[in-house]
């Protein structure tokens, strides 16, 4: 995770000229290789150049695009709401963790082709097979991230607050969720990363909608410039949701500035 | 506000049991103590001697082991709610919320109580400015100096009008000036407000400078004596610090306590 985590904030810190470097050496590789592939014996079509991954690009179905983004955001919420209310009960009640928290790290060890497996296997609707296998994912990350954020609360500031005398819900509304903010910020940012990359999975299997349908489809058709076009459609996805996460992080922490 | 309740502390005991060893540790023994109201008092004690249990029995977040702490009739852990907006602590570092701002922390108690929105706007600007920070109203903790931060920990306090003041070596952190400076204000203010204020300290000059009342701490709080500062001339001031001094090294109450109301068992 902790790879995860460096990376999200190399991502928030902006593109350093470098990067751009790198990524024009890679496209000069890319387009030098598609062209001498056939003198090198690889099939043509295994290294499109990028005229014909700009062609696959201009045909990307916007709706595709939509339903995947519909359905990472929506089990991310799921997964959130679910994530931090367990995370606030075990907070309250060591019984419940010493009960929950093996569950949970044995959920973490799951490999997600398991999730999918049994989720083909015991579910029939596509969209609540899609939506058990991203919450199974992300889900006990939003615990776990937001349990220990809970944990290391200050002493002194819980004591504070409960001087004044705060009801519970004040306790949580007012001390905890501002405190553990910047954890379920960094969360959202290991998360979105990996429900992006399983949803791709969760929709190989039965979706005939969805970034990952239309993946299968041009795997099928051997299209390696539509998988290119797909892909990049993904990581774009995936960028611009964490610019949507860091802008909302400048906005909240700026207490942190 | 119809005025603080007298504070009687009745055998009050608190006994801990340390997680790592098992061993039981009495942290206070059998405490007699009367607060009158409006008093205020500056409880002194070596490191280690129960005032900081004492605080947070009085605060209500441990309960008694044994006896009771009975505040007009309440006492703070059973009647926990009943005490809110009643009783506020100022505590030795500030622990302002980093997400707010002085404002913002100032009107945090108001919040708890829901009192209606432009009342807490009118308190917490009210008490901002009587602590010299109305220029620094929008300022995250991280942008003020040690000094401004106690002081809006202070504001937080007093914004409620509190009944009883409870302060935790609340200046013993700041450079000289400054705490002289903010122990004055907050006496000052306490007295304003006619609110029973006790104080922890451990430094003597902070306790005679502050208090009608020094109370000394031994250990497991055991009261080693109970001064009334008023009977003692300015000029004995020197003797009296040494004889607290002498009171708390040997862990019984000096012979120069006489003449007060001295409790020992």
């Amino acid at each position: 995770m902790s790879h995860d985590e460096a990376r999200a904030a190399e991502l928030s810190a902006g593109f350093p000229r470098q990067t751009l470097v790198s990524i024009a050496v890679f496209c000069v590789l890319w387009q030098a290789l598609s062209y001498f592939a056939p003198a090198l014996g690889i099939p043509a079509f295994a290294i499109p150049g990028f005229a014909k991954i700009w062609a696959s690009l201009i045909k990307i179905t916007p709706i595709d695009v939509l339903v995947t983004l519909a359905r990472v955001i929506g089990a991310l919420i799921l997964s959130f709401v679910l994530g931090v209310a367990l995370a606030m009960a075990m907070y309250r009640s060591t019984s419940l963790e010493n009960y929950l928290h093996p569950m949970v790290r044995l959920f973490m060890a799951v490999p997600v082709v398991s999730w999918i497996l049994f989720a083909v296997l015991w579910f029939r609707g596509v969209e609540f097979r899609i939506a058990f296998v991203l919450i199974a994912v992300c889900g006990p990350v939003f615990l776990v991230d937001a349990l220990d954020a809970m944990r290391g609360v200050p002493k002194e500031l819980r004591g504070m607050m409960r001087s004044f005398r705060p009801t519970p819900s004040q306790f949580f509304i007012k001390l905890m969720l501002p405190a553990i903010l910047p954890s379920l910020i960094t969360s959202w940012k290991i998360n979105l990363s990996l429900a992006i990359r399983v949803v791709t999975i969760a929709e190989l299997v039965g979706a005939v909608t969805g970034i990952g349908h239309q993946l299968a489809v041009a795997q099928e058709l051997f299209s390696v410039a539509d998988v290119f076009a797909w892909t990049l459609v993904l990581v774009a996805l995936l960028f611009a949701l964490e610019a949507v996460v860091a802008r909302f992080e400048r906005r909240v922490l700026r207490w942190r500035a | 506000m119809s005025g603080p309740a007298a504070i009687a502390v009745r055998g009050l005991r608190k006994v801990f049991r340390q997680a790592t060893t098992g061993q039981t540790v009495v942290a206070i023994d059998h405490l007699d103590l009367d607060i009158a109201p409006r008093e205020v008092v500056a409880i002194v004690g070596q490191t280690g001697c129960g005032k900081s249990t004492f605080f947070d029995l009085m605060i209500g977040l441990e309960h008694p082991s044994e006896g009771a702490i009975d505040i007009g009739g309440k006492t703070p852990y059973a009647d926990f709610d009943y005490f809110r907006g009643r009783m506020a602590t100022v505590f030795q570092q500030d622990r302002l919320l980093p997400w707010r701002s002085s404002y913002d922390n100032v009107r945090l108690p108001l919040e708890l109580m829901r009192v209606p929105e432009d009342v807490q706007r009118q308190r917490s600007m009210h008490w901002l400015k009587r602590l010299g920070l109305e220029n620094f109203t929008n300022a995250y903790p991280h942008e003020l100096s040690g000094g401004m931060r106690q002081r809006v920990a202070i504001a937080r306090a007093f914004v409620l009008q509190p009944e009883i003041l409870l302060a935790d070596e609340a200046f013993g952190h700041l450079d000289e000036v400054t705490a002289a400076e903010l122990r004055e204000t907050f006496l000052a203010l306490a007295r304003e407000c006619g609110s029973t204020a006790i104080l922890i300290t451990h430094q003597l000059e902070e306790a005679i400078s502050v208090g009608d009342r020094i109370v000394v701490f031994g250990k497991s709080a055991r009261l080693l004596a109970d001064i009334h500062v008023a009977k003692w001339d300015k000029s004995e001031y020197g003797m009296l610090r040494e004889a607290i001094q002498a009171t708390l090294q040997g862990n019984a109450p000096d012979v120069r306590f006489a003449h007060e109301r001295r409790i020992t068992r």
